[in-house]
């Protein structure tokens, strides 16, 4: 009894230290990795040692700044059709990343499917996976989060080779159906260092660059040759996780739609439906599971068959259902807000013109010793915010305070 | 760009340089001033070549009072092409810099059979039956008959290139193979005899090493060179055994029945001249009779035999009365044959200087010294006589006449091998007559006093010191460069245990300890399972290969391997191996991975480069060693004892150590590459043998890195993996700055003058 209790303690005491530790290193590897702790730290102007944590946020902001501005004025393509491939052979079993990479890659699929229907709310997604030298379809494409994330967390085990070319064959064959206002897409999450094919991959790879369908690749260990040619052919991105913080990053990276490819870019009617939402209580058989159900779902303006869910396809017509919010939703990837101005402290030598607090927040943006910290300000309203807001602003809230209360204002006085 | 070093502009043809690329040139600037010789190491990938070039070709036009030409001594075709190349490339930029006053000449040469262009001749399979076929057309004797009978075949190119005469030249301009062979087709012209004559007026010639290296090549084509000369051997690490090889001479039974069978033919010939035409053998005898140092009365198109020996070791004299008459000289030659027979019979090896071997002919068959020595001369000479044009035919003789001419000459630095069969096949007899050179200094050394720069370059020459003393010469400037660059893009690494903590090498008593091999292909597994795409391992002898492939596949770690990768291995065949790397590029693009086998000293680790995908990993099982029961081998090591005092250990972890350095650089070509490099041996933990590695490796070589076992091996290799995979910044904007544009150096240059890297 008292063994057992023990063993447990061990157990418990070990999950701990791997939640506590994500970066999958332990301490007694670190020396291996020459980390020297104390190479992360300096010593600011006032004397105050302090961790070097601004590169990485400067980092952070850096990239979407970069992205922002190329992709300004750049048509989106806001209906997509993703496929994302995960790779469950052998190599997907092993255990640098902690638990295992499987479980860390259908963690943070999980979490991206959720914020891509987030941002994407007119794309559907499908799964598919490689074990055992061939390519499963797990999920059709669809729209609902739930159905997609409950098939992945069932299928959970790891076994034989991967083969890319089975997979992208697959995935190639059914993104030929789908219609041609679609953006197709392949994500991969790679973790094997080889594929083990049927025949000539790189044919495969050309007919994926001839349905133009663009392929993307992140590797869990290291660069593989074929990938990075997979990418460069079709024009996706080819990038490897240093750890599973780093992997949400780079898969959360194709949350937000690609420029559209320019054959695809002309401009064409879709033929839509704003279904109804059907009244409580009323019972119906629904086309999508075959059920009779009570209440809730949408109602097809066209066949008028009920429909669980939005966005989807209705079954019976075939007509693109979508609700107006995701119409709306979409819409800020078209307009994104300007990139914010980084503020040089040099730059605020005006003490009058000296920000002292976060329009956003409203909190100090001096650091403790009256130091000025780095902060940035829109060109358009020329209020100063602190760099969590700027993410927030850029990320999640898409619009500037300071512009919106700006034009409040100026309506309420003209 | 363009800037100074000291009073010379530098015209270099890039936007940016990298640092070591200037100090480099600083060096090899102020080497030129001295007027003396230079050593520099400098890592592949560096843009060696173009900083040389841009160099030389600015300090020539900084000073046109003292034109300056340029050799260029490549190894292989391919890089002369590649040399050539860059050198238009530069040529073009300073052109337009400088208007057409900076126009040069520049050119390659090469055999008849790379630059021939009569589709008759250049179809034949090898160099020496490309030579004769031309030959069968060229020879001065052919064009008198052909004169009066237009039945016999003629080379056009030839003909009309000789009606030419001295209108036939090249315009300035810079000429890979290719475009002289466009310029002959077009101009009717023969490239070769062109590329031959103008190569005294070019400004810039690139050639091969055996041009200025093997006596009976350079004393004619280098015959003319001027003293003020640039001489560049390109990648020079082994120049040493270049050296060697064009001294050295090996004969087998094969030799002697071919030498036997062209005595007959000649002894015929001569009957037939006897009844025909005996008056030409008559004016050749009392040409003889004046010296043979005043050829003057031959054609010059026909000087295609030049002396084995170096120019000034042939003493200015007449050939000696008894091998005068041609009759005389093949019986001498077949008496000679006769004794080398008789030697070849011996039962077991013998070991002998040239001067008893010397002794010895004499003594028993009654051909002296002087005879000896004029051998190669008289041969020449009687097939001339004999208007021999099928010269490929009698490749066997002049082997023969070849070493005894080197014997009668040298009585210093070489010795005599006899092995009645190979070590390592006891029982298949395979007799061979070996003149072995254990001099490396004498066939460089009229280089070096003919011509006023020698440049020795090369990606490891480490260490820097030993070259000078084997090759017998003063460099005034002698430095070895790192490698500047963005990110840690190598990681050296030496392994000395295996998992379970036992050491591993393949010194003689350890090798053949199946825990060691175990430890191998553990390391081998573990690799294949985290590195991507190729990976090379080099071992040390091909029967080690052999033993040690063998017992994986019977331990069934090689059907592991095979699980996560191919394999693919360098045989001695060289068809077989081209198409196992054939195989290994295309396992390697598909994304397969493969593993590639091969040998230290093999042909694939001095010639095969394994750049980007298709060496992420080298692994160096054992260190290299030289055979050194090879009595060859030890004949040389006591020679350099008593002659230079390099003490045997000494050379012998030097040789090894520049291989296996040459080895693992085969993976990293250029700066946006990388990889890793495992070296795997205890021994290599070692200060005497890690400190022989070329500096820009050990920079990298890490303290932490200096004494592994597998599992931690593996660690560093899947962190160094993943960092390396991430997105490359070229420009260096983390901080280190490896891309100098104009303004960075010339404010690198007004600020610190000394820049040490």
């Amino acid at each position: 009894m008292s063994l057992k209790d023990a063993e447990m303690k061990y157990n418990r005491e070990d999950e701990e230290d791997d939640d506590g530790d994500g970066r999958g290193v332990e301490a007694w590897e670190r020396d291996y990795a020459d980390e020297r702790s104390w190479e992360s730290l300096q010593e600011d102007e006032s004397g105050l040692l302090r961790p070097i944590d601004n590169k990485t946020l400067y980092h952070a902001q850096y990239r979407r700044r970069l992205r922002t501005t190329t992709a300004a004025r750049i048509q989106k393509g806001l209906i997509r059709y993703l496929y994302i491939v995960i790779d469950l052979s052998r190599a997907a079993g092993e255990t640098d990343y902690k638990p295992s990479r499987m479980v860390v890659v259908a963690r943070q699929v999980e979490a991206f499917i959720r914020e891509f229907f987030d941002q994407n709310p007119l794309s559907q997604v499908a799964l598919v996976t490689l074990k055992d030298g061939v390519a499963n379809s797990l999920t059709g494409l669809g729209g609902s989060p739930e159905s997609h994330i409950k098939a992945l967390m069932g299928k959970l085990t790891s076994s034989g080779d991967a083969s890319l070319q089975n997979g992208l064959d697959l995935v190639q064959s059914l993104l030929n159906q789908i219609p041609s206002y679609g953006h197709r897409e392949v994500l991969i999450l790679y973790s094997a260092l080889s594929t083990c094919d049927p025949g000539e991959i790189m044919e495969t790879i050309q007919k994926c660059k001839a349905s133009k369908i663009r392929c993307s690749v992140i590797g869990l260990s290291a660069e593989l040759y074929i990938c990075k040619y997979l990418c460069q052919e079709t024009g996706g991105s080819y990038y490897v996780a240093l750890d599973e913080f780093h992997l949400k990053e780079l898969i959360f990276e194709h949350a937000p739609p690609p420029p559209a490819i320019a054959e695809f870019a002309v401009a064409n009617l879709i033929k839509m439906g704003f279904p109804q939402r059907a009244a409580e209580g009323v019972i119906s058989i629904c086309s999508c599971h075959k059920e009779a159900k009570v209440g809730g779902g949408y109602t097809c303006p066209r066949c008028k068959a009920r429909v669980c869910e939005l966005p989807t396809e209705c079954q019976i017509c075939g007509l693109t259902l979508v609700s107006s919010p995701h119409l709306a939703r979409s819409y800020h990837h078209l307009f994104p807000i300007t990139p914010f101005d980084d503020v040089t402290p040099s730059a605020t030598n005006n003490p009058s013109k000296l920000p002292k607090i976060c329009f956003g927040c409203q909190l100090s943006l001096l650091n403790p010793g009256n130091m000025p910290a780095p902060c940035v300000s829109c060109p358009k309203c020329e209020q100063f915010f602190c760099l969590d807001c700027d993410i927030y602003i850029h990320e999640s809230l898409h619009n500037c305070p300071g512009c919106e209360s700006f034009r409040h204002s100026k309506s309420v006085v003209a | 760009m363009k800037f100074q070093i000291e009073d010379v502009t530098v015209y270099f043809p890039y936007d940016n340089i990298y640092p070591e690329q200037y100090s480099y040139m600083l060096e090899l600037k102020r080497a030129l001033d001295a007027k003396g010789h230079c050593l520099l190491e400098m890592p592949t990938g560096t843009g060696k070549t173009i900083a040389l070039l841009s160099l030389i070709t600015s300090y020539v036009l900084a000073k046109p009072s003292n034109p300056v030409k340029l050799l260029y001594c490549t190894r292989t075709v391919h890089e002369m092409e590649k040399t050539l190349a860059e050198l238009r490339f530069l040529h073009g930029y300073q052109v337009k810099e400088l208007g057409p006053s900076a126009g040069i000449l520049a050119l390659g040469l090469s055999s008849r059979k790379n630059l021939c262009v009569n589709p008759r001749v250049v179809s034949a399979e090898n160099r020496d039956s490309v030579d004769a076929a031309c030959r069968k057309l060229t020879a001065s004797w052919v064009r008198a008959v052909a004169i009066e009978n237009p039945d016999i075949p003629k080379c056009d190119f030839f003909e009309s290139y000789e009606k030419a005469a001295s209108d036939a030249v090249l315009p300035p301009g810079v000429y890979t193979l290719q475009d002289l062979r466009a310029f002959g087709k077009q101009k009717g012209w023969c490239p070769y005899f062109l590329a031959r004559r103008m190569v005294q007026f070019a400004n810039v010639v690139v050639y091969s090493y055996q041009y200025l290296l093997d006596p009976k090549v350079a004393g004619i084509i280098s015959k003319e060179m001027q003293r003020e000369t640039v001489v560049v051997f390109d990648e020079a690490h082994n120049i040493d055994n270049v050296c060697i090889e064009a001294l050295s001479v090996n004969v087998r039974t094969q030799t002697l029945d071919g030498a036997s069978r062209n005595l007959s033919r000649m002894s015929q010939e001569i009957e037939r001249l006897k009844a025909t035409d005996a008056g030409r053998l008559r004016a050749e005898y009392n040409r003889l009779v004046d010296g043979l140092a005043q050829r003057g009365d031959l054609l010059s198109g026909d000087t295609w035999l030049a002396n084995p020996a170096l120019p000034d070791d042939i003493l200015k004299e007449a050939v000696p009365g008894n091998i005068r008459r041609a009759e005389h000289f093949l019986s001498v030659l077949r008496r000679f044959v006769q004794y080398l027979k008789g030697r070849l019979q011996t039962e077991s090896v013998e070991k002998e200087g040239p001067v008893t071997f010397v002794a010895s002919i004499n003594s028993q068959v009654g051909i002296d010294q002087k005879m000896l020595k004029f051998c190669y001369d008289r041969l020449h000479s009687l097939m001339l006589t004999l208007e021999i044009t099928d010269t490929d035919e009698f490749l066997h003789i002049q082997t023969i006449c070849d070493l005894a001419t080197l014997v009668g000459t040298y009585t210093r630095g070489f010795s005599i091998i006899i092995e009645p069969f190979d070590e390592r096949m006891p029982h298949i007899p395979d007799p061979v007559l070996q003149l072995c050179c254990h001099d490396a200094s004498l066939a460089i050394k009229p280089v070096f006093e003919r011509f006023q720069s020698v440049v020795i370059t090369s990606g490891t020459l480490s260490p820097i010191d030993v070259y000078p003393r084997l090759l017998n010469f003063n460099p005034v400037v002698s430095r070895s460069f790192t490698i500047s660059l963005t990110r840690d893009c190598i990681c050296p690494m030496v392994l000395t245990r295996g998992s379970d903590q036992l050491p591993v090498s393949t010194k003689y008593d350890l090798r053949s300890d199946p825990g060691v091999e175990k430890n191998y292909g553990k390391l081998l597994l573990e690799m294949a399972s985290v590195v991507p795409d190729g990976i090379v391992c080099f071992f040390v002898s091909y029967s080690y290969m052999d033993g040690i492939v063998n017992s994986w596949h019977e331990s069934g770690i090689l059907k592991e391997i095979m699980k996560h990768k191919l394999v693919f291995i360098e045989t001695h065949d060289v068809v077989e191996t081209t198409l196992a790397l054939d195989n290994y590029r295309r396992a390697c693009d598909s994304g397969r991975g493969a593993v590639f086998f091969s040998v230290a000293r093999g042909k694939v680790a001095e010639g095969i480069d394994f750049d980007r995908h298709y060496g992420r990993l080298v692994i160096m099982f054992g260190i290299p060693f030289q055979y050194t029961l090879s009595r060859i081998l030890l004949a040389r090591l006591e020679y350099l004892r008593e002659t230079f005092q390099i003490k045997e250990g000494d050379f012998l972890t030097f040789d090894a150590l520049r291989q296996a350095a040459q080895c693992v650089g085969r993976v990293i070509r250029s700066k946006a590459d990388y990889g890793m490099m495992i070296f795997a041996d205890k021994r290599y933990s070692r200060h005497d043998k890690r400190s022989k590695l070329p500096s820009w490796i050990l920079s990298h070589l890490r303290d932490a890195h200096m004494n592994l076992s597998t599992d931690m091996a593996v660690h560093i290799a899947r962190e160094f993996l993943r960092k390396m995979a991430q997105p490359y910044d070229k420009s260096g904007a983390m901080g280190k700055r490896t891309l100098l544009s104009q303004e960075d150096l010339e404010k690198m240059v007004n600020g610190v003058e000394e820049m040490v890297f």
